[in-house]
């Protein structure tokens, strides 16, 4: 699945974790993320998505398996330190602050004593909010508040972002500003970002997909290994075609479903 | 940010103000200058420990309004609608019922100390549903368990001697105008300590306002912040109700008036809300003793005159479920 020589900053081994006795939601998963690496998430509703992101931010914990992050048991890690490894936004349909910008980025630099390298000015301005750092969140459109909260996740400086739905509720402009911001963010900080998303035709953009159905992962690769028409109709219990262009890209068709 | 440090500036000459001001000003103005025995006496032994306590007092009730409201991400809690007080009120009184004095003066605030944190956690216990708090809940848990302790006193005093159900009763309906030195030490105590803890989990409640996700994200454990701010406000309820009985609204009001000067950010909106709620209880103070002299209103009067049109304000703001 990976190379040997890359090396991994988060692996989940074999995890299990159910919120009641009955139904185990995740089922002996087991992936790994590499350095450097921009994942999709892809799944549909209640595949399971959100759960791994929070087992591999630590916000929950597995009831079997072993979570490890730079090969040490991410558990084993005192609070601020992790937070200073791992960045995790939620899904974050009606989130309401009462802060500034300034105010909301700045809390990156909680786990710290010491300012770690990036500025709040710098991180404003690598997402382009530098005008915007008096404003208060409300005041602030779908796409500005993804933004912030990832400039947020800058100061912090952790190299692993993982995000729930960031594109969640977006018109589809602000979406892919806000991918190609991440890719800008993966390639000049080598941070390695993972993000859940449903989005089938987004998930073709992406280098590398992990596909979830039922709190297990059917697979993982490249969008042209991963996105058959077969793993998708059994993700998403739906008939769909995928359509490649003879220039590499490609498209999801709906066929008699639409 | 220069015009943030001139508000500041701002914030903490109010009190200091207020302070002076309730020392002076009442039935007979007093200049500390020029006064005679007697003033002194009046200014040393009457005025002086009724503005300290009326101080901390306000300073205890603005900083635990300003931390629940944002431990439940609501801008209507304080201690008194969470049911807090009046716990921390009935274990109080059954202690002077009781005739408990087994740690001196700092008997009561200590059984009120633990009446808050018992009902502090029956709250949390009732608003506690699939694995969040939900404020709502939390609420009429609150107001349901504000009329059971009302009642509950009610009962206690009807069956208790003569002694005890006047000394509760004096404490109950009890004003500044009991305030005395004796009060001063553990009310320093109690008031300092929850400010500081509040104070130095300000930044883990700046996270907390943004959700139990993000908190976890930035290097906070939710749950050991949330108990650590909880005990903080146990302490300062606790304080407030030994200090001088129920006075409402400076929890609910302060809070929304230092947002609405500085912001949000907990590290400033602790101590500004703490200054400025000791400040409106002295000002309260003052107008309770000059409005009508002889006579004077009990600053809680004052203050939920002042307070109850600004809670009705809020309740029509749109935005009154963001704080």
């Amino acid at each position: 699945m990976f190379s040997a020589s890359e090396p991994k900053i988060l692996e989940l081994r074999t995890i299990s974790f159910s919120y009641t006795r009955q139904r185990p939601l995740i089922r002996e998963l087991s992936l790994s993320v590499g350095e450097g690496e921009f994942i999709g998430l892809l799944g549909a509703n209640g595949s399971g998505k959100s759960t791994m992101l929070k087992l591999g931010s630590g916000i929950l914990r597995p009831s079997r398996g072993n979570i490890l992050l730079w090969s040490k048991p991410l558990h084993a890690y005192h609070n601020r330190d992790r937070a200073k490894l791992i960045s995790y936004l939620p899904q974050m349909l009606d989130i309401t602050a009462p802060f500034t910008i300034r105010e909301l980025v700045g809390m990156g630099l909680y786990p710290y004593d010491i300012p770690p390298a990036m500025s709040v000015d710098s991180a404003l301005e690598m997402v382009g909010l530098q005008g915007k750092a008096s404003a208060y969140l409300a005041d602030l459109s779908g796409g500005e508040k993804r933004r912030t909260f990832i400039a947020m996740t800058l100061v912090q400086g952790a190299g692993l972002l993982l995000l729930d739905e960031p594109l969640a509720n977006l018109d589809i402009k602000y979406q892919i500003e806000l991918v190609r911001l991440l890719k800008t963010l993966r390639n000049e900080k080598n941070i390695s970002i993972v993000m859940a998303l449903h989005d089938i035709n987004m998930a073709l953009q992406f280098s590398k997909v992990m596909l979830v159905k039922d709190g297990a992962i059917l697979g993982v690769g490249s969008p042209e290994e991963v996105l058959t028409d077969a793993l998708i109709q059994d993700a998403f219990d739906v008939r769909v075609n995928i359509m490649r262009q003879t220039d590499g890209s490609s498209y999801i068709h709906y066929g008699d479903n639409a | 940010m220069r015009s943030m440090k001139l508000k500041i500036v701002f914030i903490v000459c109010i009190p200091v103000l207020a302070f002076g001001l309730s020392l002076v000003a009442g039935p007979k103005m007093i200049n500390p200058f020029s006064a005679d025995d007697i003033s002194r006496e009046i200014l040393f032994s009457i005025r002086a420990p009724r503005s300290l306590v009326a101080l901390l007092m306000g300073m205890a009730l603005g900083a635990s309004g300003a931390v629940l409201q944002g431990i439940l991400k609501n801008p209507l809690a304080d201690p008194y609608i969470l049911g807090i007080s009046s716990g921390a009120s009935l274990a109080a009184a059954l202690g002077i019922m009781a005739g408990a004095v087994f740690l001196g003066t700092f008997t009561i605030p200590l059984l009120a100390f633990i009446g808050a944190l018992i009902t502090g956690s029956i709250v949390g216990i009732m608003g506690w549903k699939r694995g969040g708090l939900w404020p709502e809940r939390l609420l009429l848990a609150g107001v349901g368990l504000s009329f059971l302790f009302s009642a509950l006193l009610m009962l206690f005093m009807s069956i208790s001697n003569d002694e005890g159900l006047r000394k509760a009763m004096l404490w109950i309906f009890g004003d500044l105008s009991m305030s005395e030195w004796s009060k001063i030490p553990y009310g320093v105590i109690f008031v300092g300590i929850g400010v500081l803890m509040s104070l130095s989990r300000a930044k883990a409640l700046n996270a907390l306002i943004l959700g139990d996700e993000f908190a976890h994200s930035l290097g906070f454990s939710p749950h050991k912040e949330r108990f650590i701010l909880f005990v903080a406000v146990g302490l300062l309820t606790a304080a407030s109700v030994s200090l001088g009985g129920m006075i409402g609204f400076i929890g609910l009001l302060v809070p929304h008036i230092i947002r609405f000067f500085i912001g949000s950010d907990s590290r400033l909106l602790i101590p500004c809300s703490a200054l400025i709620g000791g400040a409106l209880l002295c000002v309260a103070d003052i107008i309770s003793k000059s409005v009508l002299p002889p006579m004077e209103l009990p600053a809680g009067i004052v203050t939920a005159i002042i307070g109850s049109p600004y809670f009705l304000y809020l309740l029509r703001r749109k935005n009154v479920l963001s704080i």
